[in-house]
């Protein structure tokens, strides 16, 4: 019996676990340090851009899904840009039908039932976990969304590289009013102090009065 | 039924278009718009069934909105108008056609453009242009009245006369003139 599972590893273990899943997760937790943090007034994603090579132009991290919502992922990041074009074709396919801009809780449940599926058969998840960053009708909204569809919902968020260290300098420093260039800073921080100094960081910003996200500069104002 | 007219400039382009929606010999509506805006800097004017001309202009809005997030920059003219038409073109020819007629106008680098496509997708560039039923007493002002080196408030005046010359002959046209102008070197980002 324990044979037969073995040769069905997109199927549950004796653990009753998920081992493809599980690797997915553990290819996200190599990713870049990705840091997600919210307010009632803002929501800020941040990602490290990994060393790149001379002459390299570095890989865009931070991404516009519409005008309302941005998103940024670690793990392969192959797999990053096709949840990305995912969730960018489902935000239009809103807007064609409801002449309406997509809530973010809406984006992340498709985007969650998208990955769910590549958990039920014998094909590979995706090895990237997402950030999406948002504002809708219910305010400011950050959700971060697993290989495994598992969605969260919350205030600040970190994958990739070291999340759980960076996390918790995120947690130390946030305050419910912290202000969007403390953000930066605080998240800065965060990255460049579990990758040993100095980082390239991508940032991107909504916030609930201009309700548009942008990319930001990375130098802390 | 419908007027609408499309005119070119040295400094930007003008759509102008009725109100009327009709319903056979009946007036459905006197306060539609005709006149879409695709982005800051590109607009299309239908003359054709009001369904068929929102749900397309809604699919391009979509379309457009994709290609610049994926690629980083926003479409040209030009292109709105083959993305357009070629939706069009393949709803033909697979027996479901968009009963439609357009003009897509807009400025982009290259400066302003009038495109007009029917129903079959054929596209062309035009200096001016109009479609719908009350065309041909609009096209008789414009052959008369355009000149290439005119301003963009010129050629504003040009295309409402012609609109409302139209609505005067015209049964499927009426109830007012709607005028869109775009000055080159509009935002392109602005909504």
């Amino acid at each position: 019996m324990a044979t037969e599972m073995g040769r069905m590893p997109f199927f549950y273990n004796q653990e009753g676990r998920l081992v493809q899943v599980d690797y997915a997760l553990q290819a996200v937790s190599r990713g870049s340090t990705t840091l997600g943090l919210k307010t009632k007034d803002f929501a800020l994603l941040s990602s490290q851009v990994k060393p790149t090579r001379p002459l390299m132009e570095p890989a865009e991290k931070v991404f516009v899904v519409d005008d309302h919502i941005g998103a940024t992922g670690s793990g392969y990041i192959g797999d990053v840009t096709t949840l990305l074009d995912q969730v960018r074709v489902a935000a239009q396919r809103h807007r064609i039908v409801y002449d309406e801009p997509i809530d973010v809780g809406t984006l992340s449940r498709n985007l969650s039932e998208y990955l769910h599926e590549f958990t039920m058969y014998a094909v590979r998840p995706f090895g990237a976990s997402v950030l999406l960053a948002g504002i809708d009708h219910l305010g400011v909204q950050l959700i971060q969304v697993d290989p495994s569809g598992t969605t969260f919902k919350g205030s600040a968020f970190a994958i990739g590289q070291s999340a759980d260290d960076a996390l918790e300098t995120i947690v130390k420093g946030y305050r419910p009013d912290i202000s969007v260039d403390a953000a930066v800073a605080l998240v800065t921080q965060a990255i460049e102090g579990v990758n040993g100094g100095k980082s390239v960081i991508e940032h991107g910003i909504v916030t609930a009065n201009s309700k548009r996200f942008e990319h930001r500069q990375s130098t802390v104002g | 039924m419908t007027t609408t007219v499309g005119i070119r400039s040295k400094d930007g382009v003008v759509l102008a278009a009725d109100k009327r929606a009709s319903k056979g010999f009946f007036v459905g509506s006197k306060v539609v718009q005709k006149i879409f805006s695709l982005d800051g800097a590109t607009a299309v004017a239908i003359a054709g069934a009001m369904s068929d001309a929102e749900y397309l202009v809604n699919l391009a809005k979509a379309e457009r909105r994709l290609l610049a997030l994926r690629r980083g920059y926003p479409l040209s003219v030009k292109e709105s108008a083959k993305l357009i038409s070629n939706i069009v073109y393949s709803s033909m020819k697979s027996y479901n056609p968009f009963y439609v007629e357009l003009v897509v106008a807009g400025v982009d680098q290259e400066g302003a453009h009038v495109y007009t496509s029917d129903m079959s997708g054929a596209i062309t560039s035009e200096d001016f242009m109009s479609s719908g039923s009350g065309s041909p007493i609009a096209y008789g002002v414009l052959e008369q009245g355009f000149r290439k080196e005119f301003s963009l408030d010129e050629a504003r005046k040009l295309a409402e006369a012609a609109v409302r010359a139209a609505m005067e002959r015209d049964p499927g046209s009426g109830n007012g003139v709607d005028v869109l102008a775009i000055p080159n070197g509009h935002s392109l980002e602005a909504n």
